[in-house]
């Protein structure tokens, strides 16, 4: 009986947060499409993109580094496009294309620039390498042959803690000179 | 900390938007969400409803014509930098929306939101772990200024970048409310009051921006702490219209992150006119300008610091236009 007027809640949206406040819609089922695959989920109304990926759709590839839109490490691209994902409703990106880096390329290869990455040796603790990958992907899509100025601003919104930069930028501009 | 929860509304016309905004006193209105989200995270701003713009035709149409610039609020500043006649004829406003945040924010980040943005304060724009050991401040609803030690004041500064540019540029907005549509100078935008800093009426949107054809040059500078994300110490925008013998026929000074709004140096502005642009006493108009704005200690730096940065700034872009 109490689950069923738990559900009934849950379909009509009559819940109440722990400050009483009713008429909340507590949960509501959202159609993402993710890395080309049409996810459902049922989630809330405040939930962020970012903790939808990781806790609802176990894609931990994506990084919760400040929560608060200042580090990059959560970067997700939205059609194509970098986005925070700590800074996104999960609810608003319905219908739009969003690539994790879990989705960058095929099972069992890697992208040019993972690839780069690696080779470069610009991966150290690997906390912001996906966040720093869609970034310069996005880039490198909009910018295909930048000067190193210009790689610099783009990742300027990626925090690097090991400070590893310098070989993060020569990986980029390998992929770039290619 | 996550969000706090609340209702989401996806509003598909203005006026619609307009109806939900009236419908609740704590509805707030979602665009880029840059701004507005961080500060939810903090607990400075706990909407019941969040109304997403982003469903509304029309509101990120930007076009170019005899008229100037037209600019839907809900533009992103990706797409307003990188839009061609912005680029050619208006260069220090893609130039300023390049310097706000990083990549990523500029392609969430709304023109719209940019110039709606809460005011920021070293007191209010912190965890609320961090702003537990104090008593609630007064811009966060308590009753007390940390600033100023004040009950009933706020001091909290804004620190946007695109507002001082478009002010020199005499840019108009267009808000629509429930009492319809309404055009007025975008400086009429900003109150100066830190605890409301928008003139918005209940239930208003802002729409549009109208920037008139390019006249003159302008340009804007940014101070700040490092070179990407952060918001400015202290910002610039000078816009200069020459007569045919290259001197100062109008000259609009606009100064941002040192007041509770944009604000513009008039006395300097007066100083600068009739000038030469080869002999302007760029020192003297520089202490003039300084001496007319009022920073309040609520960054890192102080003051005094951010009034002699304000003088600095000002000598430095009247050299480069010159």
């Amino acid at each position: 009986m109490a689950e069923q007027s738990f559900k009934k809640g849950v379909i009509l949206g009559l819940g109440q947060d722990q400050h009483g406040r009713k008429g909340l819609k507590m949960k509501r089922v959202i159609r993402l499409r993710v890395n080309g695959e049409e996810r459902e989920v049922l989630t809330e109304s405040h939930r962020t993109l970012l903790e939808v990926l990781r806790e609802d759709l176990g894609l931990t590839g994506t990084k919760r580094g400040c929560d608060l839109g200042a580090c990059g490490a959560c970067t997700v691209l939205i059609d194509g496009k970098p986005a925070l994902s700590c800074l996104t409703l999960a609810v608003r990106v319905q219908g739009k294309e969003i690539t994790t880096i879990e989705g960058l390329a095929p099972e069992g290869q890697l992208h040019p620039l993972q690839k780069s990455f690696v080779e470069k040796g610009a991966v150290q603790c690997g906390f912001c390498t996906p966040g720093m990958i869609l970034t310069a992907k996005a880039f490198l899509d909009e910018h295909p042959h930048p000067a190193e100025p210009e790689v610099k601003k783009a990742i300027s919104g990626n925090l690097c803690r090991c400070t590893g930069y310098v070989k993060i930028v020569e990986a980029i501009l390998a992929v770039a000179g290619k | 900390m996550g969000l706090p929860k609340f209702e989401y509304l996806e509003p598909k016309s203005l006026k619609e938007a307009t109806k939900a905004l009236l419908s609740t006193s704590r509805a707030v209105l979602l665009a880029g969400g840059t701004d507005l989200l961080v500060n939810m995270k903090h607990r400075v701003v706990d909407p019941d409803l969040v109304i997403d713009l982003k469903a509304i035709s029309k509101l990120d149409d930007i076009s170019f014509g005899k008229e100037g610039l037209r600019i839907g609020a809900c533009t992103s500043l990706h797409d307003l930098a990188s839009f061609p006649a912005v680029r050619e004829f208006y260069p220090a406003l893609s130039q300023a929306a390049e310097e706000v945040g990083a990549y990523s924010h500029q392609v969430m980040g709304t023109l719209g939101g940019n110039l709606c943005q809460g005011n920021r304060c070293r007191f209010y724009n912190q965890s609320v772990f961090w702003r537990s050991v104090r008593p609630i401040c007064y811009k966060a609803g308590g009753k007390i200024c940390h600033v100023v030690r004040k009950p009933g004041e706020c001091h909290s500064t804004y620190c946007g970048d695109l507002a001082p540019v478009l002010i020199a540029m005499e840019a108009r907005i267009a808000l629509i409310g429930p009492e319809g549509e309404r055009i007025v100078p975008l400086r009429k935008l900003y109150t100066g009051n830190g605890k409301s800093p928008l003139s918005l009426k209940r239930g208003e949107i802002l729409k549009e921006v109208m920037v008139p054809p390019p006249t003159g040059k302008t340009i804007y500078l940014k101070w700040r702490l490092r070179e990407a994300i952060e918001f400015p110490t202290v910002g610039l925008a000078l816009s200069l219209q020459l007569d045919g013998k290259e001197r100062v026929k109008k000259a609009r000074i606009v100064f941002t992150a040192v007041e509770p709004a944009p604000v513009e140096a008039r006395e300097a502005e007066k100083a600068l006119q009739g000038n030469p642009l080869a002999q302007i006493p760029t020192d003297k108009i520089g202490a003039q300008a300084a001496k007319e704005i009022s920073p309040m200690r609520t960054s890192t730096v102080s003051p005094a610091y951010k009034r002699k940065m304000a003088g600095i700034l000002l000598k430095e872009a009247i050299e480069t236009i010159g």
